[in-house]
């Protein structure tokens, strides 16, 4: 016990610029990865690869930054993929019987994902279960549920134009608005984190479960909370998704969760919970999208899109690890 | 008793180690005899732990050297400390649960067949054998959650002597088991003792201590201050080399502490909970210090947990201030005044990941909220004030607790609920693991917070502590009070002879 006090002395001593770079060192990454792919073909940088990329992970992003207090809080939702076909099917069956009207849509989209995120956030905080356990349960549940009311056929949008806006659109005829949602997720889920009793008993939660509760504070409410957010973030991916394409699928979503877990982590939200950042998820989602569209444009075929992409989400972790552990001594 | 001089075994000599500015050993000499049962005892923080670690491997001494079966042995090496015949039997289990008797016995050492595989014959014949040359009986097949706590500790000195211990250090053999379990681990210790094994017992029970020591060492203060055959000391001369003389009479200057105030502020009517404790009647006043000592398995911290609502109670009332309270979980108790600084403060009470701030303002978030928001300008006004009214060093909200020191982390849990102005506090083993100048830090600081009329319930082993802070002291054994003795009538015997069960006035 001792020992440990002595080990860790506060940090006054510690040259500035390891301070910097223990809180930079994830920024650093991107900065790195986007310099390399510039290095080797310049057009990356040009503004409307750039606006290219961000309208790639919008999806990802607004789908990872809602589920980030999930992993803050210690938890996983694994069962983010099939709430995206749910709640895109809900949203898209909801126009093809009340006349293609917007809003009951969005409502019933919405619903399906707070639905979905409520009944994994009570097998976890009332009954105690493991998420990863509940949420590998769920996966298979709400994919069988879509594939029940969605069959094996894809469901046209017929309409109306701001449904068809949502994913497709574009504010002032060039920045895509599915980048508007993703900014004002992660305004929102920010706001949270830093501004909120909630937010702040997330990270109490994760951190400290015991400690959390003997300070009176709601945790097992707190637990439902994140993964209700988690499933609207996951409704709202799949109402964007629906638009894309304009089409609802029970097979949508499918393998989306790895992503999204993928930015997280790569974030460096621990999965065992306590520390965690919705900005940092930002930066997350932001590497894999520069991954999949610069090795895209160095024509990498896709099968060596997959192991290259995977190689590089361990190094970076490993590497900004390796930076923030030097920066800690 | 025969004596053991040309027999050493376990031979210490100059024995020091230093953490940060505490000497938790100093110089300190030990010879353990082949068949000497030798009592280790002192006061918490005294270094029995320190010198455990060093002769198991587990901490390598600043000074000094250890010497086992004649051999010089390094220390630091755990394995290697096994290797050379030294076992630990540690407080804890170090048993795996769910697996049986037999594969527990001989864990990571079973015997394997040519290819590899376990040898399950042989293994069965090996430790046949080896509990009958032992004398223990114990069911090989059942699993070790299945057994009572005394058979869990044979299975563990089965384990220590299928290793070829000579020498087996026990801490606090005894803390979880009934007093007919005593009695017979007793019998197997004896057996041991026949077989020419060194044993190495630590306990703060001095009855135990009497009727199974060949020999007792007392530590204090790092130091041995006493090595003697038991037969040539009594018990009255063991507590005062135990506790000091400077002591004895500091205890009576300090704990008279005539009670401020008449006014009850939390009590408690026949609380019990099956299994844990029974009818339970005690109160504290405003101004006042009262400590619920007891021996471990007392279920104290199980007390004053129902208390707060962490475990709430089955039966009986609570009253707070006069008024009867349903307290099902913290955050009543916590709305009625009450705060709790938990036994771990670590596992329990702190957030590492969070900065001392955050940490300080953790039960009271309404206070810091301002129109529906965190203000982090409300957060560091609190944390600053609780670090300046604690003299919390480093003086630094940013930090994690964990850059504090033992003492520190205690204080920032208190200004968590002096943050809230809490106004009875209830503290479980508050100075564990603190060194003694940071542990009179504590004591001036709970005195006047007390002084300044808030109430405090405090759990402590510490007899020291119980001596010196306590205006009432209520004694717990087995889940019932067996005593309650006012500051100036307290006395250390008393307070012993109530732990150890006996129920008096």
């Amino acid at each position: 016990m001792i020992t440990d006090n002595a080990r860790l002395q506060p940090a006054t001593s510690t040259l500035s610029g390891r301070r910097f770079l223990r809180a930079y060192s994830l920024a650093l990454m991107l900065v790195v990865v986007t310099a390399l792919f510039t290095a080797i073909q310049p057009a990356f940088i040009q503004p409307e690869n750039v606006i290219g990329i961000l309208y790639q992970v919008s999806l990802i992003g607004t789908m990872a930054v809602s589920s980030t207090f999930v992993i803050i809080t210690g938890g996983i939702d694994l069962s983010v993929g099939p709430v995206v076909a749910l709640a895109g099917l809900a949203a898209v069956f909801s126009l093809r019987d009340n006349g293609q009207v917007l809003v009951p849509a969005l409502f019933a989209g919405l619903l399906t994902g707070l639905i979905c995120g409520v009944l994994n956030g009570i097998a976890v905080a009332a009954f105690r279960l493991p998420a990863i356990v509940v949420t590998l349960a769920t996966v298979s549940i709400y994919r069988g549920a879509a594939l029940l009311i969605g069959g094996s056929v894809l469901h046209q949008v017929r309409g109306p134009e701001s449904f068809l806006y949502i994913g497709s659109g574009r504010v002032a005829g060039f920045i895509p608005f599915p980048i508007f949602i993703f900014v004002g997720m992660t305004l929102v889920m920010y706001f949270l984190q830093t501004r909120t009793r909630f937010g702040l008993t997330v990270f109490a939660t994760g951190e400290n479960a015991e400690a959390a509760r003997l300070c009176g504070l709601p945790v097992a409410r707190t637990r439902l909370l994140v993964y209700l957010i988690s499933g609207i973030g996951a409704a709202i991916g799949g109402i964007v998704l629906s638009s894309q394409v304009s089409t609802g699928a029970a097979t949508y979503g499918n393998g989306i969760e790895l992503d999204v877990i993928a930015a997280i982590v790569l974030g460096g939200t621990s999965l065992r919970g306590g520390s965690g950042s919705v900005l940092h998820t930002v930066i997350g989602a932001l590497l894999i999208g520069e991954i999949n569209n610069g090795l895209s444009m160095l024509n990498v075929s896709i099968e060596q899109q997959l192991i290259a992409k995977g190689l590089i989400i361990v190094l970076a972790i490993a590497f900004s690890d390796r930076l923030s552990r030097w920066a800690d001594k | 008793m025969t004596s053991f001089s040309n027999n050493v075994v376990l031979k210490a000599r100059g024995l020091s180690k230093q953490y940060g500015t505490v000497q938790a050993l100093d110089n300190v000499d030990l010879d353990l005899c082949g068949g000497e049962v030798q009592a280790l005892v002192g006061s918490n923080g005294a270094g029995k732990s320190t010198l455990v670690k060093i002769l198991t491997g587990a901490v390598v001494p600043d000074r000094g050297n250890l010497t086992l079966n004649g051999k010089v042995f390094a220390g630091g090496d755990t394995k290697a400390a096994l290797d050379a015949g030294l076992a630990c039997i540690y407080q804890e289990s170090q048993l795996v649960p769910a697996l049986p008797v037999i594969d527990n016995i001989v864990l990571g050492r079973h015997p394997t067949n040519r290819l590899g595989f376990l040898n399950r014959k042989a293994q069965r014949e090996t430790v046949v054998a080896l509990l009958s040359r032992h004398n223990l009986q114990l069911d090989l097949d059942i699993p070790v959650q299945a057994l009572p706590p005394v058979q869990q500790k044979e299975v563990e000195i089965a384990k220590a002597l299928s290793l070829n211990a000579r020498v087996i250090l026990m801490d606090e053999p005894t803390a979880s088991l009934s007093h007919a379990e005593v009695e017979k681990l007793f019998r197997s210790i004896r057996g041991l003792r026949e077989q020419g094994v060194a044993i190495l017992y630590i306990s703060h029970v001095l009855d135990e201590i009497f009727s199974i020591a060949d020999r007792v060492t007392v530590i204090r203060d790092g130091r041995v201050h006493l090595s003697t055959p038991i037969a040539e000391i009594t018990k009255k001369t063991l507590v005062d080399t135990m506790l000091g003389h400077q002591l004895a009479t500091e205890v009576t200057a300090t704990h008279q502490h005539a009670r401020s105030s008449q006014q009850v502020a939390l009590e408690c009517r026949g609380l019990s909970k099956s299994g844990y404790f029974e009818d339970i009647d005690l109160c504290v006043h405003n101004g006042e210090i009262v400590c619920i000592t007891g021996l471990v398995g007392a279920k104290r911290s199980e007390l004053v947990r129902a208390l707060f609502g962490a475990e709430p109670a089955e039966r009986g009332e609570i009253l707070v201030y006069g008024h009867p309270v349903k307290i099902r979980n913290p955050l009543d108790a916590i709305r009625l005044g009450i705060g709790f600084v938990p036994e771990d403060r670590r596992q329990d009470g702190l957030f590492m990941g969070l900065p001392i701030s955050a940490n300080t303002v953790m039960a009271y978030l309404a206070k810091v909220t301002h129109l529906g928001m965190l203000s982090q300008r409300l957060m560091r006004v609190i944390g600053k004030k609780q670090i300046e009214d604690l003299d919390i060093v480093p003086p630094r909200l940013d930090l994690s607790p964990r850059a504090l020191s033992g003492g520190n982390q205690q204080k920032a849990l208190l200004g968590r609920w002096l943050a809230g102005d809490a106004r009875i506090l209830i503290l479980d083993e508050p100075t564990v693991g603190i060194d003694v100048g940071t542990k009179a830090n504590i004591y001036s600081l709970l005195r006047k917070l007390a002084s300044a009329g808030r109430a405090i319930l405090l759990v402590s082993s510490d007899m020291e502590e119980v001596m010196t802070i306590a205006d009432r002291v209520i004694v717990m054994a087995q889940g019932r009070i067996t005593g309650t003795f006012e500051g100036a009538q307290l006395s250390q015997e008393m307070i012993l002879r109530a732990a150890s069960g006996e129920v008096s006035q």
